[in-house]
């Protein structure tokens, strides 16, 4: 059935930067199938022209793209689902005018969220209305400092999402579906459908995880504010955290050993398995290979956590563990400064299966733990030694 | 200090519904069933033991326990506790990892594999919570 944004030769020509001419070579020599109205085009269908012209621009011939229609390579997926936005395009001091910002301030809000620097002189009707609830954000008082740290973070974590979308359905399913022989007009059937069922699924997911996720934080944002000392507060955009660090030990040989897949399969287990055990106050921050960083407003509960870890780790490969407590710098999500320094440089010098803490650890730490001084140690980049700690059970 | 049973017997009570929602739940269930883990729980302030394992074939149901020692199966993992964590355990209010390091928890065995049971048993906690709240209020966590 035609939809009602089906538009005409001309039009999808003008949406897709070619002349009608060549679209209709395009449809001809197969690189389009046309879509079921005679002279109409479809949003999939200009979709698809949009990237046939861009593969045109980077080099590609004719014959090398319609090979890759009938083999299947060229099938879409979600990109047919995508829609465009076909208003007028705009630059950055007309979308700045229609939201009342500075030009210089609107295009620094959409380069820290990741706009491509050749995207700022064709900004669209979607763009600005996005731009509109920015201004909102701003004129409702949210410091400009925050917001430009809060979009970064969207931005990045939004990049992450359709960046794993798109290469985990190129993996799991086109790459699939060629191997076995599939045609490629079946393979694009095949995609097309599977995308229109699964791109509507995302936004509520997303949406959903985040409310819960912001309910998480909240809550711990209340307790830490209870429980922390009013005149022990921090400078604005630094925070008292504590902060570990644990890795798998030979993991490089593990690699080798079983090969990347199997490899990626223990790290995997290995960071949801501090995922689930993690206590309330802790959060994985981000994982980096086989290393794993998390944060806490509960010292305590952290080393009580790691030294509870590696109990629970009773397989090779075991983890090890630093742990330090200290004031760092929050910024765009992420933890920086010294004492994160630190921390990574602590839990590089524990053993397999051992815990490490700083002096500030075991001040703060309960009964229920051992700490057993091993000296004063040099640490990498730091000219004044470190007092290093091995937390065990008490009486262990 | 947390809640406390009134006697042993509303505690055995209490665990025979913990375990028998994760037997009768259509998910839980089969995914205990085939996981395999032959657990030994000791509530050692009650000098109580439960061991629980997969039903066998030809059994009904997904999992079987005994409140008793001498079972015909070894546990894979033993965990002992008092009955105030272990009623905080099931209602998802007991970090494993710190619960361990505050010795509130002891643990021997394939520990990670009871651990890798803690996603599949994540919905008992709050239908576990559901029971308390009927039936023994005091005892919410």
């Amino acid at each position: 059935m035609a939809r009602v944004d089906d538009v005409s030769s001309a039009e999808a020509a003008r949406r897709v930067g070619v002349s009608a001419a060549t679209l209709r070579r395009w449809v001809d020599t197969g690189l389009i199938v046309p879509g079921p109205r005679e002279g109409r085009w479809d949003a999939q269908t200009v979709a698809r022209a949009r990237l046939v012209s861009q593969l045109r621009e980077r080099g590609h011939g004719v014959a090398a793209i319609r090979g890759a229609v009938l083999d299947g390579r060229l099938a879409f997926g979600f990109a047919e689902f995508l829609g465009s936005d076909d208003s007028d395009t705009q630059d950055v001091r007309s979308a700045a005018r229609k939201v009342g910002l500075e030009p210089a301030l609107v295009e620094r809000i959409l380069t820290t969220m990741g706009f491509p620097a050749a995207s700022l002189d064709e900004l669209t009707d979607r763009d600005v209305a996005m731009l509109e609830h920015a201004t909102t954000a701003l004129t409702l008082g949210f410091p400009l400092v925050a917001f430009l740290q809060l979009i970064r973070v969207y931005g990045q974590a939004v990049a992450d999402i359709a960046d794993a979308e798109v290469r985990l359905f190129h993996l799991y399913v086109h790459e699939p579906l060629m191997r076995d022989g599939t045609p490629g007009h079946d393979i694009a059937e095949q995609m097309s459908e599977l995308s229109a069922q699964l791109l509507p699924l995302s936004i509520p997911v997303i949406e959903h995880l985040h409310r819960r996720q912001l309910q998480h934080f909240v809550e711990q944002d209340v307790i830490r504010h209870i429980e922390s000392d009013p005149a022990e507060a921090s400078e604005l955009g630094r925070v008292r955290v504590a902060i570990a660090f644990a890795d798998l030990t030979g993991y490089t040989q593990l690699t080798e050993q079983q090969g990347d897949e199997q490899a990626a399969v223990i790290v995997e287990r290995f960071a949801d398995l501090v995922k689930l055990t993690l206590p309330d106050a802790a959060r994985v921050v981000k994982t980096i290979g086989d290393e794993v960083m998390v944060v806490s407003s509960d010292p305590a509960a952290l080393v009580d956590w790691a030294v509870g870890f590696q109990q629970l780790s009773g397989e090779e490969p075991r983890p090890r563990i630093g742990v330090h407590v200290g004031e760092v710098v929050y910024r765009d999500g992420d933890y920086f400064g010294r004492e994160v320094n630190l921390a990574a440089r602590v839990a590089a010098r524990a053993a397999t299966g051992e815990v490490l803490a700083t002096n500030a650890i075991v001040a703060v730490a309960g009964p229920n733990l051992d700490f057993t001084l091993l000296g004063e140690v040099r640490l990498k980049g730091f000219s004044e030694p470190t007092e290093l700690f091995s937390a065990d059970l008490a009486g262990e | 200090m947390g809640a406390t049973f009134d006697s042993p017997e509303q505690f055995r009570e209490a665990m025979d519904a913990v375990f028998g929602l994760m037997n009768d739940d259509a998910d839980m269930g089969p995914k205990l069933r085939d996981a395999d883990v032959p657990q030994r729980f000791d509530f050692d302030d009650l000098d109580l033991v439960v061991n629980i394992r997969a039903t066998r074939a030809g059994e009904d149901g997904n999992l079987h326990w005994e409140w008793r020692d001498d079972v015909d199966w070894e546990p894979k993992v033993k965990m002992k506790m008092t009955s105030e964590v272990a009623n905080r355990y099931f209602q998802g209010k007991e970090n494993v990892a710190v619960a361990i390091a505050r010795r509130r928890i002891k643990s021997s065995g394939d520990v990670k594999a009871a651990l890798a049971l803690i996603p599949i048993t994540k919905p008992v906690y709050a239908q576990y919570r559901d029971v308390v709240q009927a039936r023994w209020p005091h005892l919410l966590a």
